[in-house]
């Protein structure tokens, strides 16, 4: 398995000879190509042109993020798995309503499926959800009558903030209070937690697109407009309650991120440097952490989950197999 | 249509294996270029028997290795495995159908450098109707409107497609 490079100091990132080469004022580091899928950028990095032919050549993406841990945008090199076919299909599938609309309740479905299995497990655990659960529960009801992907973003936004008001009783800290969904920026720690959370599993999702057939710029939940990406977006809801939100629970409840890894900017706060590495780490462990499969009778990381499920995706595209969502049994 | 397809020596190759597998090719739909087994089958094509490499584009065919023995014109063709030996002697009589339509008489080795094993393959009258069947149905294959439905075979487990058609 390929690996995710993070960067977060200053300095320079270049290419040497046929292996990447990154010199700080601490010191020099080989980072060597082969064993290299995507670049997290986060320190002030300067690149060069001989350094993107270099990605584009290795089929490796970069992604790039401000100093307060905002996403920037990424370096896609050219598609390397090129299928006119593929794309064809998917604009099919953006331009009929109808075939939109059912592939955009899919996604819907699977964040409301996933979000219950979260919130069923801690229910056993002891935690007071029920009442979120039930309105939960009603809010969905209404899923199936939808007719336009609009009401299915105002239908999940409702699910979401129920669902985010239940994280109190999940963490149960006072240090990390819900309050409202606040973004751009946010205004409390566990609104910055959840805004960097989804930032990267966003940018996760697109650099599995990049290793598939499909064009991160037709989305179907996420109206696309032709410019940014988006069907990382539509992927990504399926996978926040088991991914990035699990990874909130796990570094609040152990008390591994804490309110000093947070700084006040300017009108809200942001994790500080400190606080990205240590969320970073633990998103990358639970990447790469695996499970078993059972179509494929193997075990896969919840990262090759990702592709997995864009694959069913083309599948469902090319009239092969309707697309159902992964919905963790756990 | 997709695209005027003929078929090549790689889709008789995978219909020999796939037929599934023959209807994503044939949309570019390409598999996973990470998966192990592809990319030693890349390696050993670009690798093996580099002394007498000479890969040969003739129209829509790439012939690995060509080589003259006495008279004789001998074209090669690299493999990793005598797994599938099937799929490799029909590309090779493929091969050698396509050279004699053009005026050339060769036969044909079939060459795994792993195994160090060769297989001699000359074009007979039953290879040639069997090409002639295949051809045939690789069209059919290529024509549909969605693909063959995913089977599972002896050939998935070491597959670039495992990951698409089992997810």
């Amino acid at each position: 398995m390929k690996r995710t490079i993070y960067i977060f100091s200053d300095g320079e990132l270049k290419r040497k000879g046929n292996t990447l080469y990154f010199e700080t004022e601490e010191g020099k580091k080989y980072i060597p190509v082969e064993n290299t899928s995507e670049l997290f950028i986060f320190g002030e990095v300067s690149i060069n042109k001989r350094l993107l032919e270099f990605l584009t050549e290795s089929e490796i993406i970069m992604h790039f993020f401000n100093y307060y841990g905002y996403y920037v945008g990424s370096y896609y090199p050219r598609q390397h798995l090129n299928s006119g076919y593929m794309i064809l299909k998917q604009a099919e599938h953006y331009l009929d309503p109808s075939k939109r609309l059912i592939l955009a309740r899919k996604f819907v479905e699977g964040a409301v499926e996933n979000i219950k299995k979260v919130l069923a497990y801690y229910k056993n655990r002891g935690k007071q959800l029920e009442k979120y659960i039930q309105k939960i529960e009603s809010i969905s009801q209404s899923l199936q009558s939808c007719k336009d992907t609009e009401g299915l973003m105002a239908i999940e936004g409702n699910i979401r903030e129920q669902y985010y008001y239940a994280f109190d009783r999940i963490l149960d800290n006072e240090h990390f209070i819900f309050e409202g969904r606040t973004r751009r920026p946010p205004k409390n720690r566990l609104n910055a937690l959840i805004s960097f959370a989804n930032s990267i599993l966003y940018t996760v999702c697109l650099s599995e697109i990049y290793h598939t057939h499909l064009d991160p710029r037709i989305g179907f939940l996420h109206t696309t407009n032709f410019r940014r990406f988006s069907l990382n977006l539509d992927v990504a809801e399926v996978f926040k309650p088991i991914i990035a939100d699990r990874v909130i629970f796990t570094l609040v409840n152990k008390g591994i991120i804490k309110p000093q890894h947070f700084e006040q900017k300017l009108d809200g706060i942001v994790l500080n440097e400190k606080g990205r590495e240590v969320f970073v780490r633990e998103m990358d462990e639970r990447l790469k952490a695996t499970f078993e499969h059972r179509g494929l009778g193997r075990h896969v990381s919840y990262r090759q989950l990702i592709r997995l499920e864009l694959y069913k995706i083309e599948k469902h595209l090319i009239g092969d197999e309707e697309y159902r969502p992964f919905i963790t049994s756990w | 249509m997709v695209n005027s397809m003929h078929p090549t020596g790689t889709l008789i190759w995978y219909y020999y294996i796939c037929p599934r597998e023959v209807w994503l090719m044939s949309r570019q739909l390409t598999p996973w270029q990470e998966n192990p087994f592809i990319e030693i089958g890349r390696l050993l094509s670009e690798e093996a028997y580099k002394r007498e490499r000479k890969e040969i584009h003739l129209e829509n065919i790439v012939i690995d290795l060509l080589k003259t023995e006495g008279e004789n014109v001998v074209i090669g063709e690299v493999k990793k495995s005598s797994r599938f030996e099937k799929s490799a002697r029909m590309q090779l009589a493929f091969y050698l159908w396509r050279l004699k339509q053009l005026g050339i008489e060769a036969t044909g080795q079939l060459l795994f450098p792993k195994e160090k094993k060769k297989i001699i393959v000359t074009l007979t009258k039953e290879l040639k109707a069997e090409l002639i069947e295949a051809q045939a149905q690789i069209k059919e294959i290529i024509k549909m409107e969605i693909p063959p439905q995913a089977q599972k075979t002896k050939f998935c487990s070491k597959c670039g497609y495992q990951e698409f058609c089992w997810s």
